[in-house]
């Protein structure tokens, strides 16, 4: 037999039954004694009596204190049950594994404690009873499900672990949690094999696609605890969804988040929830939304921002029993249009002659936000007037020459990580380029090559290619890309002791395009015109995305990182020239994590929190990857000096969990087909009573105080 | 040798009794004024009436002088000219030493004690033999009736010498007394008769048939008559009662009427069975039990 309470905190008020107590302790009067002869008379003239006050005061005492302690029974939400806890673990020699859902819907708050904290204590409740001969072990539920805790017979060892433990930021995975049950299952001589499952059975964790064991070998007796009953109402709404994006309609930058906001009941309305954004930790604006059933509604902040910075913020609304799922964090980079500066050779009046029409449509083709890239016309005579430094990329279209040493300044800005891109065309001086740009180019500038225009043009040799710009053209892409005519060329020579790569080919080996680094920079010699005087391939569709993503490599601004939006759990991919550069995490718990690059790529999987990352790269040797082992991430205690922002990247809950539902027992048994699933609900002792046995004794409690009442009136009248 | 010693010796004692002694020869002298000689001059064999001869009747007791005047047979008839054999049967149990908590006069023991010292100096006083015996649920100390004056001091020590404690059971002193007891003597009971396990009717009636004259003190305290405590009390047996805690004023009236049924009830036994009954409160001067015993006695000796 069980008694749990729901609400036990009101168990305080039997504290109470002290103020009767003390009443009739204070008002009692003095006894005094006295030895007197005729007892036995006194004794049966009080049998005869009817007035009898002293036991009538004591009565009136124990009604008055039955009526407390039972009106504090029935405030603390009694349930009554005949289950035992002891039931979970027979008495024979038997094996048990404990799935505990530590996902972040366990971490409602429910009374002064989470569900998670019940569940625990669930848990501990039948290990600190396990006989001997029997074995334990503990397996989170948080996706990735994991083994805590292998096979013991040692209660202690459950009891540290846990109770040190604290609810994940993940979502559920029953699935994978009952695979790894049933193969630890599997390696006990044991008997008697058991899997209890304490969890709020949210929809989220019980995909079908994650039961991946044949169940149909494997039966065993599954019993879920279930805590979800303790949720009921207690997690109104949560944050679904952040969006970031720039306005460019004014001069200065306003930065415009909009958020999605659900309310969790599916019966009632929710009047004015407060959402509130918050960036770089300050509170910027605050609003309110009124949510019907169910419903989604957004809400859009503005605000503008006067540096670069990276704007790191949140959205949050009004508390609830569930924090975790209120709020949801953003970061973003404003401004992060690539500064392309287009220098044209050869301009003409007529728009579409110019050498730059084709390319300036390219790079922006509707509007600069959807390509992110900026492009900025100049003629050569302008080129001094302009700052190098407040570009991404340089591309010199057709230029014959440049202005006096200016060689020397674009040098300086490809050392310092700018990236210049060239092409050829008619107006190009090769004797200017391969004696003045030497440093920058790593290939001489030879002969042009010419076809007539009924002749046989060059072709591009065309074939998949594994680097990062040109991977994307597969396929009917490529197909495309083989039409296209090209009439002149320069033909290329490698410098001596140069090195550089040639990532496209003419089909008669004459390389079309040279890449090399220079200092942090990058130099892309593109071997003919960009415009339609030598080829045909401005006017091919593929010219655009060509185009696009040669100008976000050359400014490293491909697969743009900083727009990662993550959920828990989730890697963390960092794609991009890693030579000579070392990579850091910090994680919002100020964590620093060096990263190991492999092809391009870093991966970082410790995406365990909510929060904004952010990111450094700093100068020096970076960590490749050893051939035979796995990359390995380091924790390293301290950036280095030179370590600069790269840049951030947000993870955020699964507001799935949240919004889930509870899934039915039927659900469950169609799930575990063979198993004999028995479903109760966890008490708030920590005790498993099953819920079909649960006797709220609220009302009965009630009805006995007011019992107590009219006695207690009728005692008094009497009197 | 025992009682002499504890009568030599022991001083508390020795007070008591000369105190005793002093209020019941007071009392007793006060009363016997002008009474006392009258009954001692007279022959020891005094006419009293005369009576018609039947068979079976002594022939010298036939007046022959009337036979002459008559020609009817008379038998003269004389009181009784011998001593009265007077036994004090007087309670000692732990219910006759109340002392209440309010004191101003006599204990209920003091009282029962001047009482029997004053009976007894009275007696002597008269030639006639007093005995005492002292019990509670058996008997402490028999003193068997002797007329010698100095027998007072030996009852003035029994009565001093004894603090009340114990049970009462009247009726298994009565059983092992009234052997003992001659005809025609006189028994005076004196106690409280708070004994809840005695059939007190049953001991007088067992007493009364010995043909022995019975004259019965019921001695109460005030407070146990009329229970006037104000506030919670645990009331402590002085016997073997368990304790009971209560407010009197709760019990008062059924108390009262309790006592006042027992004592009319003791009134109407006493009455069925010849027994003089005399209700006594410690409140009441002692004069007038005395002046009840000598009309007593006078009748008996008249009878």
């Amino acid at each position: 037999m069980n008694l749990n309470f729901l609400s036990p905190i009101y168990l305080l008020g039997l504290l109470g039954i002290a103020v009767p107590i003390l009443i009739h302790l204070l008002t009692r009067r003095q006894q005094k004694r006295l030895r007197f002869s005729a007892v036995y008379l006194l004794l049966q003239s009080q049998k005869r009596s009817i007035k009898r006050s002293a036991p009538n005061r004591l009565l009136l005492l124990v009604i008055r204190c039955l009526a407390i302690a039972l009106l504090s029974l029935a405030l603390a939400h009694p349930l009554f049950s005949f289950g035992r806890a002891a039931d979970l673990i027979p008495a024979k020699p038997s094996a048990h594994v404990f799935i505990l859902d530590d996902s972040y819907s366990m971490a409602l708050r429910s009374d002064d404690e989470t569900l998670y904290d019940k569940a625990v204590k669930a848990v501990l409740n039948p290990i600190r009873k396990i006989p001997a001969g029997s074995v334990y072990s503990v397996v989170l539920a948080s996706s990735p499900a994991r083994v805590l805790q292998q096979w013991t017979e040692d209660a202690s060892l459950a009891e540290k672990i846990l109770k040190a433990s604290k609810p994940s930021f993940q979502t559920t995975n029953i699935g994978q949690a009952m695979t790894e049950a049933i193969e630890l299952l599997q390696s006990v001589p044991q008997k008697e094999k058991r899997i209890h499952v304490f969890t709020d059975l949210d929809k989220n964790g019980w995909e079908k696609k994650d039961f991946t064991l044949d169940e149909k070998k494997h039966s065993y007796a599954v019993k879920i605890i279930d805590f979800s009953h303790l949720n009921t109402g207690l997690n109104r709404a949560a944050v679904k969804n952040v969006e970031v994006s720039q306005e460019f309609l004014t001069n200065s930058r306003i930065v415009r988040v909009k958020s999605k906001v659900i309310n969790l009941y599916h019966d009632s309305a929710i009047n004015r929830l407060t959402v509130a954004l918050a960036v770089n930790g300050k509170n910027r604006s605050e609003g309110a939304v009124s949510l019907a059933p169910n419903a989604v509604e957004e809400k859009e902040f503005t605000f503008p921002v006067t540096a670069s910075e990276p704007v790191n913020g949140t959205i949050e609304i009004a508390d609830d029993s569930l924090p975790l799922d209120n709020q949801r964090f953003f970061s973003y980079q404003p401004d992060q249009k690539i500064q392309v500066l287009v220098v044209d050779g050869d301009p003409k009046t007529v728009a579409h002659q110019r050498e730059t029409f084709y390319l300036e449509n390219a790079l922006s083709p509707l509007a600069a936000a959807l390509s992110h890239i900026e492009p900025t016309i100049s003629t050569l005579e302008q080129l001094e007037a302009r700052d190098l430094f407040d570009f991404s990329v340089v591309i010199l279209c057709n230029v014959s020459d440049l202005p006096f040493d200016y060689e020397i300044q674009l040098e300086k800005y490809v050392m310092q990580g700018g990236a210049l891109f060239i092409t050829l065309g008619d107006q190009v001086d090769p004797k200017y380029y391969n004696q003045k740009l030497g440093n920058l180019l790593p290939a001489t500038i030879e002969s042009l090559q010419q076809v007539g225009r009924q002749d046989e043009p060059f072709r591009l040799q065309l074939q998949k290619s594994e680097h990062p710009v040109l991977k994307i053209f597969t396929g009917k892409a490529l197909e495309e890309m083989k039409s296209i005519r090209v009439h002149s060329l320069y033909r290329v020579e490698p410098r001596e002791n140069r090195k550089f790569t040639v990532p496209l080919w003419f089909a008669n080996k004459y390389p079309a395009l040279v890449e090399s680094d220079f200092g942090k920079g990058k130099v892309l010699l593109y071997a003919t015109s960009i415009d339609r005087d030598w080829n045909d391939f401005p006017i091919q569709p593929t010219f655009l995305p060509w185009v696009q993503r040669w100008v976000k490599y050359a400014a490293r601004g491909l697969e743009s990182i900083q727009r990662q939006d993550l959920l828990v759990g989730e890697p963390f991919v960092w794609r991009d020239d890693f030579a000579a550069t070392l990579l850091f995490v910090k994680s919002p718990g100020g964590k620093i994590t060096q990263l190991v690059s492999s092809g391009g790529e870093a991966l970082y999987k410790e995406t365990l929190r909510p929060g904004v990352y952010n990111l450094y790269r700093a100068a020096g040797e970076a960590r490749e990857k050893p051939e035979s082992a796995e990359p390995a991430p380091e924790t390293v205690v301290k950036l280095p000096e030179n370590a600069l922002p790269a840049g951030a990247f947000t993870v955020n809950v699964d507001t799935k969990e949240s919004i889930a539902g509870k899934i039915s027992e039927e659900e469950i048994k169609k799930l575990l087909p063979n198993m004999a699933v028995e479903i109760s609900s966890g008490g708030v002792s920590g005790e498993a009573v099953a819920a079909s046995e649960g006797l709220p004794l609220a009302t009965p409690f009630l009805l006995l105080v007011a019992g107590m009442l009219f006695w207690e009136g009728w005692v008094v009248r009497r009197e | 040798m025992q009682e002499k010693e504890s009568f030599a010796y022991d001083p508390k004692v020795l007070s008591r009794i000369s105190a005793l002694k002093i209020r019941a020869l007071n009392l007793v002298e006060g009363l016997l004024s002008g009474n006392h000689r009258s009954r001692h001059k007279g022959s020891s064999v005094e006419f009293a009436e005369y009576k018609d001869y039947s068979p079976g009747d002594e022939i010298r007791h036939i007046d022959w002088k009337v036979v002459g005047k008559t020609d009817k047979y008379h038998v003269k008839q004389f009181e009784q000219s011998t001593n009265l054999k007077c036994t004090i049967l007087l309670d000692a149990s732990g219910s006759m030493g109340y002392v209440s908590p309010n004191e101003t006069g006599m204990s209920k023991m003091d009282y029962a004690r001047t009482l029997v010292a004053s009976l007894s100096c009275l007696l002597l006083k008269q030639f006639d033999a007093v005995g005492l015996t002292l019990f509670n649920d058996q008997v402490i100390q028999h003193i068997p009736p002797r007329s010698k004056t100095s027998h007072l001091q030996h009852i003035l020590h029994g009565l001093c010498a004894i603090e009340p404690h114990g049970i009462t059971r009247i009726d298994q002193v009565v059983e092992s007394l009234v052997e003992r007891l001659q005809g025609r003597s006189m028994l005076v009971l004196v106690s409280d008769l708070l004994a809840k396990e005695d059939d007190i009717y049953k001991d007088l009636k067992l007493i009364a048939s010995r043909g022995l004259e019975v004259v019965l003190f019921h001695i109460l305290h005030p407070d146990e008559v009329s229970l006037p405590f104000e506030g919670d009390f645990i009331f402590e047996s002085l016997e073997d009662d368990p304790d009971i805690g209560l407010d009197p004023q709760d019990i008062r009236e059924e108390y009262q009427n309790m006592v006042r049924r027992q004592i009319e009830s003791y009134k109407k036994q006493c009455l069925g069975l010849g027994v003089d009954y005399v209700f006594l409160e410690t409140t009441t001067p002692l004069d007038q039990a005395l002046s009840y015993y000598l009309l007593k006695r006078q009748s008996l000796s008249k009878a």
